[in-house]
């Protein structure tokens, strides 16, 4: 067997983290130019209309879903001893915000319904859904050209970095900036890609 | 004698790079540094399968290695993987023990250090879990047989070992 195997070998290119984190960043800027081009930018962002929830929000998501996607990129290459917990705990802070959104209608008398009744809800998160899918191809392609050993955290993870990652992207064309619309609407695409990455990538990349 | 780690790295990448003798060098050592890790985890008889089963999945996955970590954990991850999915696939009532091969064992530092590397995996399982996996998977009794040793009900070992190897699989990296 070593005879042939030997046999066989042919030079690789060795893996880098790097390379996983290009291809991610590609696949993200053709996602915010593909934002840009459908939703358009919000101006309020560049200046200075956005809420102090708005950058609270939307940094918290860009935290998780760049130590959800560095934890997928460096699955691909396995070791005894790897462990990545920072989306665990980005993870636990990005569910206060919902609880905080729930809250804030529940003091202001308003019922859990205004939530579902907010009329950009469900437009919010479609496109954010939609604009999470090339980074979770990216990532999930860069798994099955590496060798994860936990294929079901894996799963997890590229659903949260991908949605997490989306959401961010789309959140920079949504000019709702409340408590209840961001923490809601915007956090629950995480929640539906992490369910869907579970689901979908455990079988894509197991080896 | 095993090569030591700073040496299998170099191997690994010199390897990497398309270098057969080196290749030819690294794979003989990477089969005799399973065949310790494995030893007290597989009956004999199914040793050389999955020894050569992880050497298969080292050379298809040899890109994955990262030049600039040390070899050994990554082997290590790849051969825990490997187990775990042996454990699944291995026949449920499989009747040949393991056979004891401490005289062998005991007297090799690495063997042991190797050996408490997948026992790592086990001690965060908890105890009904691994003793379930440990009696049906790996010394092939029966889950009849093993219900009644442990005193557990057949569902109840059939439950733990479901569970148990869950959690090894997403142990694989964590336990060290």
């Amino acid at each position: 067997m070593i005879a042939n195997l030997t046999q066989d070998l042919a030079p690789v290119r060795a893996y880098s983290a790097r390379d996983g984190a290009a291809l991610l960043a590609i696949a993200g800027g053709l996602t915010v130019v593909g934002v840009l081009l459908i939703d358009g930018f919000w101006h309020g962002v560049a200046n200075g209309e956005a809420s102090a929830f708005f950058w609270v929000t939307n940094g918290v998501l860009a935290l998780l879903g760049l130590a959800s996607s560095a934890a997928v990129i460096s699955m691909a290459s396995p070791r005894v001893g790897s462990r990545s917990d920072a989306p665990l705990w980005l993870g636990a802070m990005l569910a206060i915000l919902p609880i905080v959104a729930v809250l804030s209608v529940v003091r202001h008398q308003h019922g859990i319904e205004a939530i579902a009744e907010d009329m950009y809800g469900t437009y919010c998160l479609s496109h954010a859904l939609f604009s999470s899918v090339l980074m979770f191809a990216s990532l999930t392609f860069w798994l099955r050209r590496g060798a994860p050993v936990s294929v079901n955290n894996a799963g997890w993870l590229t659903g949260i970095a991908a949605g997490a990652l989306g959401a961010v992207a789309y959140g920079m064309s949504c000019s709702m900036d409340s408590v209840s619309h961001l923490g809601v609407w915007h956090v629950a695409p995480v929640i539906i890609a992490a369910i869907a990455g579970r689901l979908i990538v455990p079988s894509l990349v197991r080896w | 004698m095993i090569a030591d780690e700073a040496t299998l790295a170099r191997l690994m990448v010199t390897a990497q790079k398309g270098d057969k003798s080196a290749y030819n060098v690294l794979l003989s050592e990477a089969g005799l540094w399973l065949e310790r890790y494995f030893r007290r985890r597989v009956p004999p008889h199914q040793l050389d399968d999955l020894v050569q089963d992880v050497m298969l999945a080292l050379h298809n996955k040899r890109a994955t290695y990262d030049p600039d970590r040390p070899f050994l954990p990554w082997l290590a991850a790849i051969a825990r993987y490997r187990w775990v999915d042996h454990l699944r696939k291995v026949y449920k009532h499989e009747s040949d023990l393991l056979e004891d091969n401490d005289a062998i064992e005991e007297s090799d530092e690495e063997a042991i250090a190797a050996r408490v590397s997948l026992e790592r995996l086990f001690v965060h399982l908890p105890k009904k879990q691994a003793e379930a996996i440990e009696l049906v998977k790996i010394e092939g009794h029966s889950i009849r047989e093993t219900a009644e040793r442990t005193g557990q009900s057949e569902s109840a070992v059939k439950v733990n070992i479901h569970r148990g190897l869950k959690k090894l699989s997403a142990l694989v990296e964590k336990a060290e």
